[in-house]
């Protein structure tokens, strides 16, 4: 068995505007993954793929980044604490309206 | 079913109030923080604390422990909530698609306000992004809402979140999925863009 190179050096690349709309589908493809992908899901040689995708892709390398970003502000998005006070009437309320039906 | 609803409606003996204050005192801040983000404001999430401890207060003796008691409340939470709040008021309870997610014009693959280069508590520290955040995830269908917070607020598994809401473990990331690139829409140029769209609409009706 012989290894055939098919290859074509890099040399010949395309302009990235007729790239992106050559790749229209690997985008796609990728949009559905990306969680997996940024959530460490994905089996090594997919990630492979989507890696060598965002290289050749700025759209969906600027998509992605702003995917993560999303989540990562939603994880630090903080909520203001329970007043000490209300935490008091809570209680009683719940108790009352429990014991009275 | 009449007799086993009266049952529940009648008060803990003595044991049971102290197994509820300790319920309460140990767990009142993770249900009124979960409130608070499902409901976006501190009103309706003490509302929703008070029906949620009382229908824990109500099952309390039926709890066997076969779960861990935060998920055990998030799910009661969870279902309060569902039967609590009629659909809020321009709230769209519908199915997200993920073709609605596809960017058609430049603006849309980055966030409208950049966050590069901060930490995310610097980022948060702006105003605006914390309104545009907050609004975006408040505009979510309420069951793409509940998955979001739960995964990625807090911090909850993905198989958890499947026990809280009944679902398997792919339907929670599937909308889990959908959720964040919903968010992360309405953060990009695009989401300002519909939000002047949306209000000139609701002008005209
Ligand atoms: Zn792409």
């Amino acid at each position: 068995m012989t290894k055939k190179k098919t290859a074509t050096p890099h040399t010949k690349q395309t302009k990235p505007s007729s790239r992106h709309k050559a790749g229209r589908g690997h985008c796609l493809k990728l949009l559905r993954q990306l969680s997996a992908y940024i959530d460490g899901e994905l089996a090594s040689d997919i990630c492979k793929e989507i890696r060598s995708h965002l290289g050749a892709c700025p759209n969906c390398e600027v998509f992605i980044l702003s995917l993560q970003q999303t989540v990562i502000l939603c994880r630090h998005r903080p909520v203001p604490p329970l007043k000490s006070a209300d935490r008091v009437a809570l209680r009683r309320a719940i108790l009352k309206k429990a014991n009275a039906k | 079913m009449a007799t086993a609803l009266k049952n529940r409606s009648q008060p803990l003996p003595a044991q049971g109030l102290d197994e509820f204050g300790t319920l309460y005192r140990d767990h009142v801040d993770l249900v009124y923080r979960y409130a608070h983000r499902l409901c976006g404001e501190t009103e309706a999430a003490k509302d929703l604390v008070q029906e949620t401890f009382l229908n824990a207060y109500r099952g309390l003796k039926n709890f066997r422990g076969d779960a861990r008691i935060s998920t055990w409340l998030y799910t009661i939470a969870s279902r309060t909530c569902m039967k609590m709040r009629r659909k809020r008021k321009g709230e769209p309870e519908h199915e997200l698609s993920l073709d609605e997610f596809v960017p058609t014009s430049e603006g849309e693959f980055r966030l409208q306000i950049p966050t590069e280069g901060l930490s995310p508590e610097e980022a948060l520290e702006n105003k605006e992004l914390r309104r545009a955040l907050d609004q975006a995830i408040n505009k979510l269908p309420k069951k793409y809402r509940m998955v979001l917070i739960l995964c990625d607020m807090e911090e909850v598994s993905a198989k958890e979140v499947g026990t809280i809401m009944s679902l398997n473990e792919r339907a929670v990331k599937s909308r889990l999925h959908r959720a964040r690139l919903f968010v992360r829409r309405e953060l990009s140029a695009r989401g300002i863009l519909d939000e002047n769209d949306h209000k000139s609409r609701s002008l005209r009706s």
